[in-house]
């Protein structure tokens, strides 16, 4: 199995790299620093305990069989989520499927949010390294309903501040600064943000997921934080990551 | 019912029924988003007395303009602004926690003169005096209504709306308006 770990720069990251000046919030310091990291990400501690973890249920192979895939099929089919799992009867992240694996293997399910589920869906989503994302938002009826919802709660203005998503990562405003941190492209097609999550997030000295991330906008900009896994969540996952199609994955991703 | 059939019965459920939803979290997050929802765009007028050259609204409103919250800020509020937002009839007690007061933040989106560390997803509001009142563009009624809720002018607007959300008073759109087109 390849572990090919590469290094995913997000376009914020970038343009944070190119400019110096008190304009920006990344100081000569922190470049030192990512430029240190770049070298060794950090999260590769937490994916090889990711790996451990897994290896309890059997590995690769046993994700493999559960899924109903060969271990071959495996990246190709991971790099394809989230996605509609009849057995469920539901639209499901990689870390909404640990879970499931783990009840009929008989342990407790990890909580979404705990640092050992991050490390698991790391490493999972890390076996699809290279492979382009190939999410079809048109598989299924239930798909498409997820799609759907995923672009409304994108553009939903809600919260002490009346934003969305959209207020600060349409189009128009990529590139753009908000009080020192260049806006990242999320939303238009070949995108790879989605690609390069779960990533190390030096701010945060932790490795997030996307979902995660996404809680950290709602936070800061106001919106009223929703849980991960819920439909919105998901929906939102499900929205961003067909943005990224084609994208090769690269996990972990580092981010300031 | 027979000891040896409920057993089996019982194994036979946990075996072949898991049921998903139960071990796969997906709670419900419509009703929180339903709640936290933008009111549609309202139109406000100004009340009297509103644009004023007190030095002390006018700071009130700077401090707005500049800072994210009573949590975040360095330097202490101005007279008149707390760091708290203590909810209107509402009776605390020692030791209940209040949380912090939000500010505009409007310098993440906004130059203006004395910014530390501007964005510039809106247009650099430096000179505005000059450059839109004085010269006829802009009125005081169309600041005030564009800071309280930007939606009247531009339906499509990546600004924050800050008076029909009830983040700010009226009051506290007054001073912050009266920053924004003060000589300075
Ligand atoms: C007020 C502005 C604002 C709002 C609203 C906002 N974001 Fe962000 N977002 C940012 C900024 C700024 C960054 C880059 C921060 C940095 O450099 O660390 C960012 C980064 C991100 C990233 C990481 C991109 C990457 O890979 O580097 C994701 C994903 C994201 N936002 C999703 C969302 C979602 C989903 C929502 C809505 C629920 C949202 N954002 C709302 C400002 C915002
Ligand atoms: C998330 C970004 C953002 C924030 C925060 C923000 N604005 Fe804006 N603002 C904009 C954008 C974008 C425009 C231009 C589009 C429009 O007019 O709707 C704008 C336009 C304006 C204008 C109109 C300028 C003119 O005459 O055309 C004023 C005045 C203004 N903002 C003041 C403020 C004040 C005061 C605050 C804080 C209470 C604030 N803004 C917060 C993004 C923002």
């Amino acid at each position: 199995m390849k572990t090919g770990i590469k290094i995913a720069l997000s376009v914020a990251m970038l343009a944070s790299l190119s400019f110096g000046g008190e304009q920006f919030a990344m100081s000569d310091a922190d470049r030192a620093m990512y430029a240190e990291m770049s070298e060794n990400n950090p999260a590769d501690i937490m994916i090889a305990d990711g790996e451990e973890l897994l290896s309890y249920m059997g590995g690769d192979e046993g994700l493999a069989k559960y899924l109903g895939v060969s271990e071959d099929e495996l990246p190709s089919y991971i790099a394809g989520f989230p996605r509609y799992i009849k057995k469920f009867d539901m639209v499901v992240g990689l870390d909404q499927v640990l879970q499931a694996m783990m009840a009929d293997g008989g342990h407790k399910p990890l909580k979404l949010k705990s640092g050992n589920m991050f490390a698991m869906v790391a490493y999972v989503k890390s076996i699809a390294n290279d492979e382009p994302i190939n999410i079809d938002v048109n598989a299924n009826p239930q798909m498409k309903e997820m799609y759907a919802l995923g672009e409304k709660t994108f553009m939903t203005k809600r919260g002490g501040r009346g934003l969305s998503c959209n207020s600060c990562h349409s189009p128009d405003v990529i590139g753009r600064v908000l009080r020192t941190q260049p806006l990242p492209d999320l939303s238009s097609k070949g995108v790879k943000a989605a690609a390069t999550w779960p990533a190390y997030r030096m701010t945060k000295s932790s490795l997030r997921t996307f979902q995660r991330r996404f809680q950290g906008c709602m936070k800061n900009a106001l919106l009223k934080v929703i849980p991960l896994g819920s439909k919105e969540m998901v929906a939102l996952e499900i929205y961003l990551t067909d943005k990224a199609k084609g994208s090769e994955i690269a996990i972990p991703g580092l981010k300031r | 019912m027979n000891k040896t059939v409920m057993m089996s019965l019982l194994v036979g459920a946990s075996l072949f029924a898991t049921d998903y939803s139960k071990v796969i979290e997906h709670p419900d997050a419509s009703k929180m988003i339903e709640k936290d929802l933008l009111a549609p765009p309202k139109v406000f007028t100004m009340p009297a007395g509103c644009i004023t050259s007190d030095p002390a609204a006018i700071a009130r409103g700077e401090y707005i303009f500049n800072n994210l919250n009573g949590k975040k800020a360095k330097k202490n509020p101005p007279k008149g602004l707390s760091r708290k937002q203590m909810k209107p009839g509402k009776t605390y007690m020692s030791g209940d926690k209040i949380p912090p007061k939000q500010y505009g933040n409007c310098v993440a989106c906004h130059n203006i003169e004395g910014a530390r560390g501007a964005g510039n997803i809106g247009p650099d509001l430096t000179d505005y005096k000059e450059n839109f009142i004085d010269s006829g563009a802009r009125d005081y009624q169309f600041v005030f209504q564009k800071i309280a809720d930007a939606r009247i002018d531009n339906p499509d607007t990546h600004m924050t709306i800050n008076l029909t959300t009830k983040l700010f008073t009226p009051r506290e759109i007054c001073d912050i308006t009266s920053f924004v087109v003060a000589p300075k």
